[in-house]
């Protein structure tokens, strides 16, 4: 099979951004307490320059293409209650596909999220599982940016902490169902685990790597008119990330990640630079 | 593909649940290795049952003799009262293994105490262990006082017209790298003047609020500044009247402090010691770089104890960790525990007039049992089934009337003290409800 531009830049735009977001979890999976405030402001490059077709076989973008994007994100958690917190995130990307001979680029706002978690339970205080729901708000009319269609995810989160070799340890489970509306409207399933220590007793830096995953399809591919707007795909990244705390509100991580397998997507990689911020503390 | 990764996800929670249980070993320490040796495993992971207690007991042979003779075991009450025995005939053969299943028959709810002896040819020995059936149906027999609450609240009030005079007094030497520490002064009851430590971690903002452990003292203990690395926390040690660096006036011989001036109940020093912790929480409110609703009332023994005493009439605390909390449901330990009951009794015979039962009747307003009835903060309660001086009896019927949310951690294998998983789970409870992440 082979690739048309409008495929390429399509499909890039939303894995590059669920890409991103997925390098986007620290802190999270642990409760945020009533009146705090959790601000997770990131950064993300993203660069792809071939992808694996729909049989999952990778080929170079035509033409000595390439497709990079840079989006910047602002996610926020802000504590009700001892179970409820609400959750938002905002993401804004700008991208660049181009070929010999050509070029276009894309920039705005892409998907708003809004949600809330609930705290279901804790083992002990030391593992905790907590469940999200999000409304997605598309905040733009170019198709370059997305699917532009309104959808709900439910996501799912068990989070936990403890030793390995004298270090403290930490993991994070996830798996988010999300469904698009509309007549096009994809279901698609999120997962990740992630695996962290801390790499001194004081918890002033930290080393996780992540698995995860992406899985799109839709049950209207026959009803689609544009057939480049991708929404059956699939790929699995790994990553792995430094954070360094520098006081009681600010750690900064950097990330590394890249993409071991697909199908319908781009080869890419990306790397992310993000903070916590622990207001109100 | 969404099932499978929902069922791995629910494996993998499954994987850490059950990493977390596996922490409860059964099995107590074989003792010996190169002569016959035994080992006891009580099938529950606390030595409570809801019906009929069940213990294995293992015996390994590994000499070159065959070993005969007898295995029984004898339960008693927390006051040695007989209640039931076994005894069977055993032949251990050399270099051989062998185990024998305890079934006890359904007793009634509350403790117990169960040796497991082995005597045969070679080889004489007890395992003294304890069990319970039903703890949480333990019931005190013995009632709250009508004017408890008008008790305490008098001495709030008495406390209240001492000028509390607070005193903060860097001691710079004593800093770590992390912490300052200082020495902490107040006027407590009756003028009193009580001691402790404050290490609070250094921080370059000034404005930064860090919430607050209070170490409360075993009895006749001096406690030190507590230093450690967590950055969020101010750690306060208080040396209650009469104890360590607060002894003054009150400077008694180790045996002689529980009983002071117990014949009458307004002047029982337990009173000032319990007031001195309140004064402490006054202490806590009047600074203003602690949160003042995050407050951790933490200790173990009379600590223990003060730390129900002062949940129970200061609501101004927020969470309450006792462990091995002593003088609980007071008229049951007579029989059950030597100490402090033979101190009081010692004190009794000295003193013309004065009863063993007068002296009960004014402890019953310093019952922690009493003061438990009236917490509502959430509650850790810590225990260990072997405990000479705080019976699980006690402490679970204290427990028991514990109204606010409450958890209680046995340790079926300890005495007067708890494991270090206490002392964890302790630090995350804190942690997630001060909201310390």
């Amino acid at each position: 099979m082979k690739f048309t531009k409008s495929q390429i830049k399509y499909f890039l735009a939303t894995v590059s951004l669920f890409a991103a977001l997925h390098l986007q979890s620290y802190g999270d999976g642990f409760p945020v307490r009533p009146k705090r405030l959790i601000l997770n402001p990131s950064v993300t490059y993203f660069f792809a320059n071939q992808a694996w077709d729909s049989v999952r076989v990778k080929h170079p973008f035509p033409l000595n293409g390439k497709y990079t994007s840079l989006t910047y994100s602002l996610s926020a958690e802000y504590g009700l209650s001892r179970r409820w917190t609400l959750v938002a995130l905002l993401p804004y990307t700008m991208s660049t596909f181009e070929q010999t001979g050509f070029k276009s680029t894309a920039n705005g706002l892409t998907d708003l999220e809004t949600g809330i978690r609930y705290y279901i339970a804790n083992i002990d205080y030391r593992y905790y599982f907590m469940i999200t729901g999000t409304a997605i708000t598309p905040l733009y009319t170019n198709p370059n940016l997305g699917y532009g269609e309104s959808g709900a995810e439910l996501k799912l989160s068990f989070a936990g902490s403890g030793h390995l070799f004298g270090l403290a340890d930490f993991f994070q489970l996830e798996n988010a169902v999300r469904q698009y509306f509309g007549t096009q409207g994809p279901e698609q399933d999120r997962y990740s685990g992630t695996f962290g220590l801390a790499l001194d007793s004081r918890f002033k830096n930290q080393l996780s790597v992540s698995l995860g995953g992406f899985y799109s399809t839709s049950s209207f591919t026959k009803l689609q008119l544009n057939p480049a707007i991708n929404k059956n795909f699939a790929f699995n990244q790994v990553s792995l990330s430094y954070g360094h705390t520098f006081s009681r509100t600010i750690s900064a991580f950097v990330t590394g990640g890249t993409f071991i397998n697909g199908r319908n997507t781009g080869d890419g990689s990306s790397v992310s630079f993000s903070l916590i911020i622990k207001a109100f503390r | 593909m969404i099932k499978k990764v929902l069922s791995l996800l629910l494996l993998l929670a499954l994987f850490f649940i059950s990493k977390a249980d596996a922490i409860y070993l059964n099995t107590d320490t074989i003792k010996h290795s190169t002569d016959v040796s035994t080992e006891v495993v009580a099938h529950d992971k606390n030595a409570i049952f809801s019906s009929s207690a069940y213990f294995t007991f293992s015996v390994k042979n590994p000499t070159s003799n065959d070993e005969s003779g007898t295995v029984s075991y004898l339960v008693t009450t927390e006051k040695g009262d007989k209640v039931l025995d076994k005894s069977m005939n055993v032949r251990i053969a050399r270099n051989s293994n062998d185990s024998y299943d305890f079934h006890i028959p359904e007793l009634k709810p509350g403790f117990y105490k169960i040796n497991f002896m082995i005597n045969v040819s070679d080889y004489d020995d007890t395992t003294r262990r304890a069990f319970g059936i039903r703890p949480e149906e333990i019931v005190s027999e013995h009632p709250k006082p009508a004017d408890f609450d008008e008790f305490w609240q008098k001495a709030k009030d008495d406390l209240a017209k001492v000028k509390p005079e607070f005193k903060i007094t860097p001691m710079p030497k004593m800093d770590t790298k992390d912490r300052q520490v200082f020495e902490i002064q107040m006027q407590s009851l009756d003028d009193y003047t009580i001691r402790g430590w404050l290490t609070i971690p250094k921080v370059k903002n000034k404005n930064i609020k860090f919430s607050v452990l209070l170490g409360l003292p075993g009895y006749q203990v001096d406690l030190d500044p507590i230093l450690g690395s967590d950055p969020d926390l101010a750690i306060i040690t208080l040396n209650t009247r009469g104890q360590g660096t607060s002894r003054g006036p009150i400077d008694m011989r180790r045996d002689e402090f529980i009983s002071r001036r117990i014949e009458d109940k307004d002047k029982y020093v337990m009173r000032g010691v319990i007031m001195d912790c309140v004064r402490c929480i006054d202490f806590i409110y009047a600074q203003p770089n602690l949160v003042h609703d995050n407050i951790l009332a933490s200790g173990g023994s009379m600590g223990g104890y003060l730390a129900l005493a002062l949940a129970g009439i200061d609501k101004r605390v927020n969470l309450c960790s006792a462990q091995n909390p002593i003088l609980c449901d007071i008229r049951d330990l007579p029989g059950s525990v030597e100490w402090p009951m033979s101190g009081i009794k010692k004190y009794v015979a000295t003193q013309p007039g004065l009863t063993m039962e007068k002296v009960l009747d004014n402890l019953d307003y310093y019952d922690g049992k009493n003061f438990a009835s009236e917490i509502t903060c959430p509650s850790l309660i810590g225990i260990g089934l072997l405990d000479p001086f705080a019976p699980p009896n006690s402490e679970y019927a204290t427990y028991n009337v514990i109204p606010g949310h409450k958890r209680i951690m046995v340790f079926k294998d300890l005495a007067h003290e708890i494991s270090q998983k206490y002392k964890d789970l302790e630090g995350r409870w804190m942690r997630d409800t001060f909201a310390l992440f």
